[in-house]
């Protein structure tokens, strides 16, 4: 076992199943997956004509949130298209990083050949994740943006032979449009797996102390990287659905 | 880069099965709580609106009740103003027609006493003409009686 912190940048594998890997964040995820289609079962199950307090904050927060997105897009059509996209990465990420700090996570484990593997590891963790995530976010953005602009527009946009400036521009464009891949997943990954180690160092130094408001306040962090991607998300689908000409 | 996805531990099967992961919660939420409560929005919507419609029509239909009271309650008077006025006219003929019908039946009655009258002045006239009569042949007979005895 180990002595004092240990830090592990990848999720470790607790086994196999037919050859694929089982790592503790895909089991967490699964997890996550099963409370939140779970609760979102119950609770549309629930819905009344006269709501409750529960019901109607909910109620209130989408569509608080369907409108937002309307302004931000322009359409209510288009709100309504990406509303579930935008919800559900916001939804997944925010339940991930809120049940990172519940007690079991990381800290319940098996020990093999005298090394401790946690059961469970929050999947904003774990690169493969954020990585996968922002790959869809990725892919949405770039495939709304031919089906609204039509492929030349879009390609006109990367491809700008009328000048080398134009060129040059494209090329940025093109290079920019390619790191939001890189941009998304590690500033996700960055901030929880930062935060995390920030507990784990705190509670190492001063245990029973630091580590419950620092936990706090992780939470609260946990809560607004699932907003920031979620809402990035939702501005470069306004930025891809925007005319070239118009968006410079 | 083999050398960076390794300290990562990126695998891309693991890529999948996460990107696979968020695909089900996707279509999950979208079927369980998306649909579900955005129709709900839209179906309370749908009930403000046609309540808000109700009550204007209601308020139309009111406005309208008012105004067909209103018509009603004048033509009312009109028409009980009129039955007054007949009333008053029929009251006034048949006081008149009573009236005419009351004189002459006083004159009937006066002029029936005053032959009764006449009647009864002659019959004792001649009652009293008879006794006269009468009492003359009475007196006669004394004298004549006196003078013989």
């Amino acid at each position: 076992m180990h002595e004092g912190i240990a830090v592990v940048l990848k999720a470790e594998q607790l086994g196999s199943v037919f050859g694929f890997p089982v790592t503790n964040s895909l089991v967490m995820a699964w997890i996550v997956m099963a409370l939140l289609i779970g609760g979102a079962y119950l609770f549309g199950r629930s819905l009344a004509i006269v709501p409750g307090k529960l019901q109607a904050g909910i109620e209130w927060i989408f569509e608080g949130a369907l409108e937002y997105m309307g302004e931000v897009l322009g359409s209510e059509a288009l709100a309504r298209r990406f509303f579930p996209l935008i919800a559900s990465i916001f939804l997944f990420v925010a339940a991930i990083n809120e049940l990172e700090f519940f007690p079991g996570v990381g800290s319940l484990g098996i020990v093999h050949a005298s090394q401790f593997f946690p059961l469970l590891r929050a999947p904003t963790t774990d690169l493969n994740f954020t990585l996968a995530l922002a790959a869809i976010s990725f892919f949405t953005i770039e495939i709304t943006s031919i089906a609204v602009l039509g492929f030349f527009t879009y390609a006109g946009k990367y491809v700008n032979l009328k000048s080398p400036i134009g060129f040059a521009v494209g090329l940025i464009e093109f290079i920019s449009n390619l790191g939001r891949l890189i941009s998304f997943s590690f500033r996700l990954f960055g901030n929880i797996f930062a935060g995390e180690v920030l507990v784990m160092v705190a509670g190492f130094f001063l245990p029973y102390v630091l580590p419950a408001p620092l936990m706090g306040f992780e939470m609260f962090i946990g809560l607004i990287q699932a907003l920031v991607f979620a809402m990035l998300t939702l501005f470069f689908i306004k930025l891809a659905i925007m005319d070239p000409h118009e968006a410079h | 880069m083999q050398q960076l996805f390794s300290a990562f531990g990126i695998d891309w099967r693991l890529l999948i099965a996460q990107a696979v992961n968020f695909g089900i919660v996707l279509i999950a939420l979208r079927y369980f709580l998306y649909t579900p409560i955005l129709t709900m929005l839209a179906k309370r919507q749908e009930m403000a609106a046609k309540g808000v419609a109700d009550a204007e029509r209601a308020a139309r239909a009111l406005a309208g009740a008012d105004d067909e009271a209103a018509r009603r309650v004048a033509a009312a008077d009109a028409q009980a103003e009129e039955i007054v006025s007949l009333a008053r006219e029929a009251g006034n003929a048949e006081k008149q027609r009573l009236l005419k019908e009351t004189e002459e039946r006083a004159s009937a009655a006066a002029r029936d006493a005053k032959m009764r009258a006449q009647e009864a002045a002659a019959r004792l006239a001649r009652e009293s003409e008879r006794d006269i009569v009468r009492l003359a042949v009475l007196a006669a007979e004394k004298i004549l009686k006196k003078q013989y005895d």
